[in-house]
């Protein structure tokens, strides 16, 4: 079946906030999101035309110059959120691609919680064997990227940091984490 | 003198197997890992093991498979099986518990539950 053409006023815009992951296969749909210390992955199986993009922070900013601590676990569990729903919509994992953004360190004096959510993303994308295709993380900027997920494309564009949602990490409810039930 | 618990833990997240092998390790447990329902099938025909921690979604055999097949056995059958996934419904708990699993844990995992869990249905 012939891509319908994608015009400004067809295409379905959906916004992917800080903690969440949308999924699609649509050739319409485009996601978007503005990141400043937060990462996004975009990933997408470029046979099967379907993609998603997750927008996460895995560290919160300490009161000083501390090492960041990143939450290895929280950020596995997204990543493999996302790669599920990819892979539930017909997509293989060895056929993945994927784009990394943001990781900015905004505020000048603050602990680089940015390089350490892209260090994260980086290291999983290596372990996991995904091809990273392209990445832009670091620097001191915020972007907004907006992604086709059916086909892949990309567009990562630098904001002002004011248009950058604050960084708020989110609460994980640690009481419920890794809840056990015995049959 | 008590023996090690052995564990078998399945997921093909190599980010995952990693955290498992961490967390299991340095809370005494002797580990062993396969990264879908099929490798794990392939390691447990010719080895022993005490514990099986698998995910659900993996290619090849998935964890509903798994727990059916090793219930299905003969060498392994009475082993508990947990379930660690980020599955979160109630019908596909349901399925797990229908096929033979022991128990069903939500990623992310917290090691301390975890390893009480082990514990708890190793005997």
């Amino acid at each position: 079946m012939p891509t319908p053409e994608i015009t400004p006023a067809n295409i379905i815009r959906l916004t992917v906030l800080q903690g969440q992951f949308k999924v699609s296969a649509g050739p319409r749909v485009e996601l978007s999101t503005v990141l400043g210390s937060c990462v996004t992955t975009c990933l997408y199986d470029p046979l099967a035309e379907v993609g998603g993009m997750n927008h996460f922070l895995l560290a919160e900013p300490p009161a000083s110059h501390d090492p960041v601590d990143v939450d290895v676990h929280y950020g596995v569990y997204l990543m493999e959120m996302l790669i599920n729903e990819i892979l539930s919509h017909g997509a293989r994992k060895e056929r993945l691609r994927a784009h990394l953004y943001g990781g900015a360190n905004i505020r000048v004096g603050m602990a680089p919680i940015g390089t350490a959510n892209a260090n994260f993303a980086r290291g999983f994308l290596e372990r996991e064997r995904i091809e990273l295709v392209r990445a832009d993380l670091g620097g001191n900027s915020a972007r907004r990227v907006d992604f086709r997920p059916a086909s892949g494309l990309v567009r990562c564009r630098v904001v002002p940091s004011s248009d950058a949602p604050e960084v708020t990490p989110q609460p994980r409810a640690a009481a419920h984490r890794g809840e056990v039930e015995l049959f | 003198m008590t023996r090690t618990t052995r564990v078998l833990t399945v997921d093909d997240s190599a980010s995952m197997r990693a955290l498992l092998k961490h967390a299991l390790a340095n809370n005494g447990f002797e580990v062993s890992q396969a990264d879908d329902g099929v490798s794990a099938l392939e390691w447990l025909a010719t080895n022993e093991v005490d514990v099986v921690i698998t995910d659900i979604n993996m290619p090849r055999l998935d964890g509903f498979g798994l727990i059916e097949q090793v219930r299905g056995g003969t060498r392994h059958r009475d082993r508990p099986i947990l379930v660690l996934t980020t599955e979160s419904s109630d019908e596909k708990k349901a399925r797990a518990r229908a096929a033979g699993a022991t128990g069903w844990i939500v990623k992310p995992f917290d090691t301390d539950k975890l390893v009480a869990a082990v514990r708890r249905v190793a005997h």
